[in-house]
């Protein structure tokens, strides 16, 4: 069986060149094998953080042409709901065990992330279908409105987990640098992640249909398919799949209402970067930029004292790649 | 049994507007069940778009759709769909990425439906087989066209709306799917819509004629065969 | 001539008739309350304060609002090029105009002329450039490329000391004749000047038979470029020409903010702001980009002041007014399909249909009648 197209070579070959150029590089300037690791682990880590945004944002826009820049605020929402719930005064004396509670924070902002979903899409979306300029605008004035309701539950004060918890606290050395456990933690999460909706995709009669419907819609509705229940609960998938990551995320980041948006820039970034439609293009796309950020900042911070590189990186990465691929690294021209 | 038992489908009167454009401005077809019908008509008359009003897709804003004595205007395509219709559209519309079996899966309406069918559809299309686990996007054109209407038939179908088949195929592929056609017809009521007269002259036992978004003829199609002046007025073709 | 003189004058009387109140506006506030245009009598002292001048300062935004919001509609309204990084030209020409006022050692006036022509300058080189590396792109690569140039360069803004970083810097020194704090009514007539010839030229261009060939480009770029428009020659004039009218804007933006200059007026509200002004108002008209910059604008400034007192409790609306914001946006998008202007259009038309279907109808019942 061979499906590898001309193309599809040249570009697995241009993100092993860029990945092993990252690498090189950062083992030749570091110099030293434990701040090598570090700085390959935190791009990981990065990288898998913009995963859980992005991934939501690559399926919705795939299957509905929707850019949702509510992705963030679903994101920040995550955060804020995952500190709650971990430090509920009345489910401490219930659970006192913070493990335990983490893990109901995580399925706690996952649950609210979908309901939330589901509402904008059902409520406010789908009778703009026709329209998708204005539910651009839209999906812009809710990540207006949910941003100045966390500010008014939460106050504009940052959250940082007092309460912590096994794999937060716990740390490992490696080559004799100490390195927190929550980042190698975040990691396994985003792979679990990119495996779990690949296997949906790939091997579900609803993974069969989103596909289906990514290239072309119309068709997968006059197969006998209620398109628009697809579109529903694709949505309700992402913005809970975006939470869930907030809820991941913010035991390390803490819960800020500026996360939101901070995340979702790159996050649109990646998911072109990828090329549109393509999931495996935004998986591959956020690791090539969070090891980008990362590598840059090490080398920005320890050289040439310009830390600012590190945040310009998914732009500059962004530029670069369209310049050469214009449909991305994976996209297909439409 | 009276003459509106056999009627598969009725198109009465309809008005189809795309955006600002009346682009069917009264089309009334009739299909008999069990039968194959044919839309004829230049480019640009409205064949294409009766078949999309007929699924759903561009919805008529007047006139009547009846379908297996229901009506069917109004409904969504899915639904449609789901009381018994297949589309085999313009340009085939196979999913390119999908491998031919998941092209074929994402058709079936219950669990089972593409193993029972997978025998006919073989037999007619024996390349499908070879092809089974290829994405959609590397078969050819003919190749493209029989997936499309395989697709169709994985469903239990009375009616299949299959729009220009032939178009762009060459003539040994043509033979083929008119061949299967065929067969098709003695299991399937069709509305076919093609531009290729050689093809439907021979296949199809009624017409319509479709002209500037009217209908203005219709027939059995062996009175057409004869009828060299309508061939050439509505056809340009001799 | 005079034949041609009323047609005009009927055919754009509603525009005339606002322009006209713009013009004696100020005047009209200072009669009404007594504080005058320039300012008032404040014990032994004249300050530049009262009704009149804060109205000014606000309608000076509007204006300078429109005028971006018009250029964003050159490109996303009449060439139907959807770009996310528009905010850079405005802020090139704010960051032009103050870094020449600030850090050059030339005159006041000479610094004023150097920044404006050199802001033009630049931002045009800049819009350019940015047009022919990345028009090739498609929708939404475009969009998002764009987008990825400008948060680039307002990132590298916030942290670039020179400039103030994040904090950015004040210019201390500009010609007093058009500075707002001190001849806010000079200011207002410059702002409402260019707003009206920006107005103009757009009206102008979009009936040039280069503005035709925009048009075409919107509706089916495809076909424009069969019939043999060089469509990428068109598109780059096209974003070319919006990015040096938005550095006007961003020149404007940062005299009337106090003379500041800070890297937000390269950051994404300044895209997010027009864009959301011309859908609201109604994207590819003229007008709507105006009325869509006023309307969002107005309501702001309502929304940050107002407060509700119902019995004892008083309610705040200025603390959230964004969220009230939000929710006008979604309210708006909902109602207005096609934007305000669009919608009005498309009413206008209607009811116009209906008055010749019943003149048609009541002369062939006058004709049967006989």
């Amino acid at each position: 069986m061979n499906t590898m197209t001309e193309e599809r070579k040249v570009t697995l070959v241009i993100v092993a060149g860029i990945t092993l150029a990252l690498l090189v590089f950062s083992f030749v300037t570091t110099g030293d094998a434990g701040d090598f690791a570090i700085t390959i682990m935190s791009g990981l880590f990065q990288g898998m953080l913009l995963f859980l945004v992005a991934s939501g944002l690559s399926i919705v826009f795939g299957l509905m042409d929707i850019l949702n820049f509510a992705q963030g605020a679903f994101f920040m929402i995550g955060a804020y709901i995952g500190y709650e719930i971990h430090h509920a005064t009345g489910l401490i004396d219930i659970i006192p065990d913070p493990n335990i509670r983490f893990v109901l924070s995580l399925i706690g902002a996952t649950m609210i992330g979908a309901i939330m979903g589901w509402i904008l899409e059902r409520v406010l979306l789908r009778p703009l279908y026709v329209r998708p300029l204005f539910q651009l605008v839209l999906t812009f004035g809710v990540a207006l409105v949910m941003l100045e309701i966390v500010k008014s539950i939460w106050g504009v004060r940052p959250r940082n987990w007092t309460d912590t918890f096994s794999i937060l606290e716990s740390s490992f050395t490696v080559f004799g640098q100490p390195f927190t456990l929550y980042r190698p933690f975040v990691v396994v999460v985003g792979i679990a992640l990119i495996i779990s909706i690949a296997l949906l995709l790939n091997r579900t009669r609803i993974g069969i249909i989103i596909r289906a419907g990514v290239e072309d819609a119309e068709m997968v509705e006059a197969l006998g398919i209620n398109v628009r229940a697809v579109f529903t609960l694709v949505f309700t998938l992402g913005s809970a799949v975006a939470a869930l990551g907030g809820g991941v995320a913010a035991p390390f980041l803490g819960a800020s209402l500026e996360m939101g948006n901070a995340f979702l820039l790159a996050a649109i970034a990646v998911v072109v970067l990828g090329g549109l439609g393509s999931y495996e293009g935004t998986a591959i796309a956020s690791i090539l930029v969070g090891l980008s950020v990362a590598v840059v900042a090490k080398f920005a911070t320890q050289y040439i004292n310009q830390p600012v590189w590190a945040s310009i990186t998914p732009m500059l990465v962004l530029i670069i790649i369209l310049l050469i691929r214009p449909s991305g690294l994976f996209g297909k021209e439409r | 049994m009276t003459e509106t038992d056999n009627i598969m489908l009725k198109v009465e009167d309809i008005h189809t507007f795309i955006g600002q454009f009346h682009i069917l401005e009264g089309v009334s077809v009739s299909v008999t069940q069990g039968s194959i019908t044919v839309l004829l008509g230049r480019n640009g008359a409205g064949k294409t778009t009766t078949l999309r009003s007929i699924m759903g897709l561009n919805p008529p804003g007047q006139g009547q759709i009846i379908f297996d004595g229901q009506p069917i205007g109004g409904k969504r395509p899915f639904h449609i769909a789901q009381m018994g219709i297949g589309y085999v559209p313009e340009h085939r519309a196979v999913f390119k990425e999908l491998s031919v079996r998941e092209n074929l899966e994402i058709a079936e309406r219950k669990r089972g439906d593409l193993d029972a069918k997978s025998d006919l559809i073989f037999e007619l299309f024996p390349d499908l087989k070879r092809l089974y686990h290829l994405p959609g996007g590397n078969l050819s054109g003919g190749q493209q066209q029989m997936l499309s209407i395989a697709r169709a038939l994985v469903p239990d179908n009375k009616l299949l709306l299959i729009d220009e088949p032939s178009e762009g195929l060459a003539p040994v592929i043509i033979e083929q799917l008119m061949e299967a056609i065929r067969i098709l017809s003695k299991q399937t009521t069709i509305l076919l819509v093609e531009q290729n007269f050689t093809m439907a002259s021979k296949l199809a036992d009624h017409y319509v004629i479709i002209d500037d978004g009217h209908s203005p003829v219709h027939g059995a199609m062996r009175d057409l065969i004869g009828d060299k002046a309508l061939i050439q007025r509505y056809l340009g073709v001799a | 001539m005079t034949n041609l003189l009323r047609k005009t004058l009927q055919n754009n009387w509603i525009y005339l008739a606002i322009l006209v109140a713009l013009i004696v506006l100020p005047h009209a506030i200072g009669w009404f309350t007594g504080d005058g245009p320039f300012g008032m009598q404040v014990g032994r002292r004249f300050m530049v304060i009262g009704q009149s001048v804060t109205w000014q300062g606000r309608l000076s935004q509007i204006f300078i609002f429109a005028i971006l919001a018009m250029s964003y509609n050159i490109i996303f309204g009449f060439t139907g090029v959807i770009s996310f990084g528009h905010a850079l030209f405005f802020g090139i020409g704010g960051y032009m105009l103050g870094v020449m006022l600030q850090f050059s050692d030339l005159g006041v006036n000479e610094a004023m002329i150097f920044g404006v022509v050199g802001g033009l300058i630049l931002s045009g080189i800049a819009s350019f450039a940015m047009g022919l590396v990345s028009l090739r792109l498609r929708g939404v690569y475009f969009a998002v490329f764009t987008l990825a140039v400008a948060e680039a360069v307002y990132i590298y803004f916030t942290r670039y000391r020179p400039t103030g970083a994040e904090d950015g810097f004040t210019f201390s020194d500009m010609p007093t004749f058009i500075e707002p704090t001190r001849n806010p009514l000079n200011f207002y007539y410059i702002s409402l000047i260019l707003c009206v010839l920006v107005f103009l030229f757009i009206r102008r261009l979009m009936y040039s038979p280069t503005g035709a060939i925009m048009l075409a480009i919107r509706e089916n770029e495809e076909r424009a470029k069969s019939i043999g428009y060089d469509t990428l020659r068109y598109k780059l004039f096209a974003i070319t020409v919006a990015g040096m009218i938005a550095s006007l804007a961003g020149m404007l933006h940062v005299m009337l903010n106090s003379k500041r200059v800070g890297p937000e007026i390269l950051g994404v509200n300044f895209t997010v702001e027009p864009l959301l002004m011309t859908i609201i108002g109604g994207v590819g008209t003229f007008l709507g980009p105006v009325i869509g910059a006023a309307g969002l604008r107005v309501s702001e400034s309502t929304l940050r002041e107002l407060v509700i007192t119902i019995g004892d409790n008083r309610i705040n609306v200025g603390d959230s007014w964004e969220i009230i914001l939000g929710f006008l946006f979604i309210i708006v998008v909902m109602v207005f399909p096609q934007g305000v202007v669009g919608t009005w259009m498309r009413w206008r038309a209607t009811r116009q249909a209906k008055r010749l279907n019943a003149a048609i109808s009541s002369q062939k019942a006058t004709a049967s009648g006989d």
